[in-house]
């Protein structure tokens, strides 16, 4: 699986992972602005809640695609206890939170997926959901790309 | 007061923005990171990636035999 890994990024698996985490960030707060639209919250003459609802569901199918697959490098590449054992000196709590919230992130995604799509009855907890998915993709996102980019 | 686009163009253009953002992030970022390894640094790599993995066999076989 390593090798795999590491030949499909050229060796370079943390600087792939670092674009495609940004480039989930970045669209993730798209994801806002889109809902901010759906709501009424925010009123646009050009782009109305129909058209931001059927692109927020796009561009959240896109999203989980990409989390899946920077999840797969994670555990496939780094394994979740050798990530933590592995940090730098010092590092492994931040190690132990990206991993914690990681795994709670795609948790949270399950149940807004879960949501939206069979249990119409939890429909009022979406704004709720979607809010967490946010903040942890922003936790996960800061413990790992961010550290690796800002030089932590 | 002007009309809206046509629910197309809307769609088009929103997906549009999203791709946009998401080009504009890969570029920021991939400069940031700076170019890749070259052959020198990816053998370096190689060498530390199998020092790693023969470390981790080594940690496996010791927590099995503690456990």
């Amino acid at each position: 699986m390593e090798d795999l890994i590491d030949q499909i990024s050229r060796g370079n698996v943390s600087q792939v992972k670092t674009v495609l985490a940004s480039a989930i960030v970045v669209l993730a707060l798209y994801q806002v602005f889109l809902m901010a639209v759906v709501y009424g919250k925010l009123k646009l003459p050009f782009l109305d809640g129909r058209a931001a609802s059927f692109t927020h569901r796009a561009v959240g199918d896109t999203i989980v695609l990409l989390a899946l697959i920077v999840g797969f490098m994670c555990i496939g590449y780094f394994e979740v206890g050798d990530g933590i054992e592995h940090a730098r000196d010092g590092e492994s709590g931040r190690a132990a939170v990206h991993v914690g919230a990681a795994f709670l992130l795609f948790a949270v995604l399950a149940l807004k997926i879960v949501v939206v799509r069979w249990w119409h009855s939890m429909g009022r907890f979406l704004p709720l959901l979607g809010l967490s998915v946010l903040v942890l993709f922003l936790i996960v996102w800061a413990t790992s790309a961010g550290d690796y980019l800002l030089g932590g | 007061m002007s009309e809206r686009p046509s629910y197309a163009k809307q769609m088009v253009g929103s997906l549009l923005a999203a791709v946009l953002l998401v080009l504009i992030v890969v570029a920021l970022v991939t400069a940031k990171i700076g170019p890749g390894p070259d052959a020198t640094e990816i053998r370096e790599r190689e060498r530390a990636r199998e020092e790693r993995l023969e470390e981790r066999q080594e940690m496996r076989e010791e927590r099995r035999e503690d456990g």
